[in-house]
């Protein structure tokens, strides 16, 4: 029998890995089934599988992203609950990201697959040469190390296309979570969804005008927007920091640049940055029309059973599991945000925000950055469509921000 | 029988005629007008691609007070300035070729290369060309304006004028062939008796040829809006994504956005519907404006 998975990671190499391991183990351990693997563009992933859906030539099994991202296949996927026995799921944390209206008790329609940081990465030998000895943690901190880096000729911020998943855009909602985590707490992110804090509220605006300051202030390169080289730039220290950047590129990362990269929380914030985004981002979903959702569901069973995170754990990425230590060292002074320096845990803004509103922020945001429109004006064009939306799609969804 | 006269077909002839037509009838029906039908149907639903909930007329005018719309619409109206240059350069090439100039053989092949290029290709080379560090500014810094470097791409304002340039380089060829062909079936002896009568180049090219060509005009006029309006998505998506801020979002751009990216195929066929009242439109009023002149 053979099951087809697709997948969207493209140069994510870790997450590549992990399934790549994971398929090995299980075929090895199942060998009347076979994975066929098949890698899908990213920036157009959701519509190839909505599309192979709707034409019903979908895959057995997809990856998929969590959150608000997961209701408008809501249609497609598979409730994984009846084919997977209970005990699975208590280990899994976070399951509420892949599960249908956020309950964790309720159908489950993705199953995630690591613990995901979205984070900033430095140069430490660029720091070290502008004698840059912390990292900044506000916006201040942030503009004072700029001037020094630009001093030695080193880009102090890097934007550019060439990371994240959606590899032909520019993506600012890394950047968007991390100026929303320094002005609200997490439960008044649920505000910005409802609408009881609009998107042209001051202390939205002001974090948007602090981060078109970079671009005034020469602290990211001027093609920001259409940089196609900007992880290059970076491991090769030219550039000296990235923040639309996460977990798992922690290895390629290693592998490139040794002992000389160290991870930052992206320091968005007036005063110290004292908030992460932390949460399962990825996940596999059974799709709906599949004939093999048992056997496919089982190959999910084994992905979070001790086996599995074997085969998780090798490609150096972070287990969705309490208390789990990582044995690589970025990885683990990542986790130590959270479980030493006690820093609030966030999903992804994007993640928790209605998808018509994300689309609008594609185009609006990196537009403010580079001063190609008014920090208003874009933040307006986010408040406007909001408007426009359903009444249904601006209620509060507390299930969204229950801990992990 | 007299020029009044009217020669009608005995009834079972008609029959005939009906009945052999039904096949083509039924294909048009089944491929054109169902379809049309269908996407008419659900540009008044919100469809998710497998369920739908009918919303009525509405959608159309929630839809007309949507300001990101109106900036699309403008964007395609933009891209229509490029559709006169798309006609006349192929031309002034075409007629070129046809003068046999020195060197056309290899002229006709060179500009006939994009044609055989994908969108796709197209617009990753357009990348790399309007970058920061990109050709195009290596070029001016060759050339001493290396002042004048441009980011085409990152601009709201530029970026759609970069796709409309992308646009008439790639489209340079098809209409050039469509102008050579048009071209090499002219009356040569309307050309040689106007000559004999005193007239020469520019007179010979506005008055003997160019009324000739209107035809050809008019079919490559209707194929390049068509690939304005419709089939440039892929030189926008791997270009712009639309950006930023919607400066290169068109049409049928935000059609595949709405329905494929945001799985609102009801608001997908809505802006189909439109894309293809906008085309129809289009089309009618140049045909009407230079159907005196063919």
């Amino acid at each position: 029998m053979t099951l087809t998975f697709w997948e969207n990671y493209g140069t994510q190499l870790s997450l590549l890995n992990a399934a790549k391991n994971l398929i090995a183990a299980y075929e090895k351990l199942h060998p009347n089934i076979t994975i066929n693997m098949v890698n899908k563009p990213a920036n157009n992933y959701f519509s190839l599988l909505q599309a192979s859906a709707v034409s019903h030539t979908g895959p057995d099994l997809a990856v998929m992203w969590t959150g608000l991202y997961l209701p408008p296949y809501a249609d497609i996927m598979a409730n994984l609950r009846p084919y997977i026995k209970q005990p699975t799921w208590a280990s899994i944390e976070g399951l509420q990201w892949g599960a249908k209206d956020f309950s964790a008790s309720g159908p489950i329609l993705a199953m995630p697959v690591d613990a995901q940081f979205y984070m900033g990465f430095y140069n430490k030998k660029d720091f070290a040469k502008a004698g840059i000895s912390a990292v900044p943690t506000d916006w201040s901190q942030m503009f004072a190390d700029c001037a020094k880096l630009k001093k030695i000729g080193v880009t102090p911020l890097v934007y550019g296309n060439a990371s994240g998943a959606y590899s032909g855009e520019f993506n600012p909602w890394y950047d968007f979570s991390y100026m929303m985590i320094g002005a609200l707490p997490p439960s008044q992110w649920q505000d910005l969804y409802s609408g009881k804090i609009p998107w042209t509220s001051p202390v939205v605006a002001s974090q948007v005008s602090e981060w078109h300051q970079l671009f005034v202030k020469g602290c990211v390169n001027s093609d920001a927007l259409t940089d196609t080289n900007n992880i290059g730039q970076f491991v090769s220290g030219k550039a000296a920091m990235v923040t639309a950047d996460g977990s798992w590129d922690v290895g390629q990362y290693t592998q490139q640049m040794g002992s000389n990269v160290g991870a930052f929380v992206p320091p968005w914030s007036a005063k110290p940055q004292h908030g992460v985004v932390y949460f399962p981002g990825d996940a596999i979903s059974v799709l709906q029309e599949s004939p093999y959702k048992a056997q496919a569901a089982a190959f999910l069973a084994f992905m979070d059973s001790p086996a599995g995170a074997v085969q998780i754990a090798k490609a150096g990425l972070i287990l969705d599991i309490a208390h789990f230590m990582s044995t690589n060292p970025i990885n683990q002074q990542m986790l130590d945000f959270v479980q030493k320096q006690h820093f609030t845990m966030y999903p992804m803004l994007d993640n928790v925000t209605q998808p018509d509103i994300v689309n609008v922020g594609y185009q609006v945001l990196p537009a403010a950055l580079v001063g190609q429109t008014s920090v208003s004006s874009a933040l307006g064009s986010l408040a406007a469509k909001h408007n426009e939306l359903p009444a249904g799609q601006r209620s509060t969804y507390a299930a969204y921000f229950s801990t992990p | 029988m007299s020029r009044r006269q009217v020669r009608t077909a005995p009834a079972g002839s008609a029959a005939a005629g009906w009945v052999l037509s039904l096949p083509a009838l039924v294909a048009v029906a089944a491929l054109l007008v169902v379809p049309i039908g269908q996407a008419v149907y659900y540009s008044m639903t919100d469809w998710n691609g497998i369920t739908s909930t009918w919303v009525g007329p509405s959608a159309y005018t929630t839809l007309f007070s949507d300001p990101t719309f109106l900036r699309v619409l403008e964007n395609n109206g933009l891209l229509l300035l490029a559709v006169p240059v798309v006609i006349g350069v192929p031309l002034g090439i075409a007629f070129l070729l046809h003068e046999q100039i020195w060197g056309w053989k290899f002229f006709r092949s060179a500009v006939f290369l994009p044609t055989a290029i994908s969108w796709v290709v197209i617009g990753l080379i357009a990348v790399r060309f309007y970058a920061l560090h990109g050709i195009l500014n290596s070029l001016l810094a060759h050339v001493g304006l290396g002042f004048v470097k441009t980011n085409m791409l990152g601009s709201t304002h530029q970026a759609l004028a970069a796709i409309g340039i992308t646009l008439v380089w790639s489209q340079l060829g098809s209409n050039t062939i469509i102008f050579i062909t048009g071209m090499a079936a002219l009356d040569p002896a309307l050309a040689e008796a106007a000559r004999v009568d005193g007239a020469h180049g520019p007179r010979i090219y506005w008055s003997i040829i160019m009324p000739q060509m209107m035809r050809f005009i008019q079919f490559a006029f209707i194929i390049t809006v068509l690939t304005a309006f419709t089939a440039i998505f892929s030189l926008i998506f791997v270009m712009t994504g639309g950006g930023p801020n919607f400066g290169s979002t068109t049409l049928d751009f935000c059609v595949y956005q709405q329905a494929f990216g945001q799985s609102a195929f009801g608001t997908g066929a809505l802006l189909g519907v439109l894309l293809f009242v906008l085309v129809g439109a289009v089309s009618v009023i140049q045909v009407r404006l230079l159907r005196s002149k063919v």
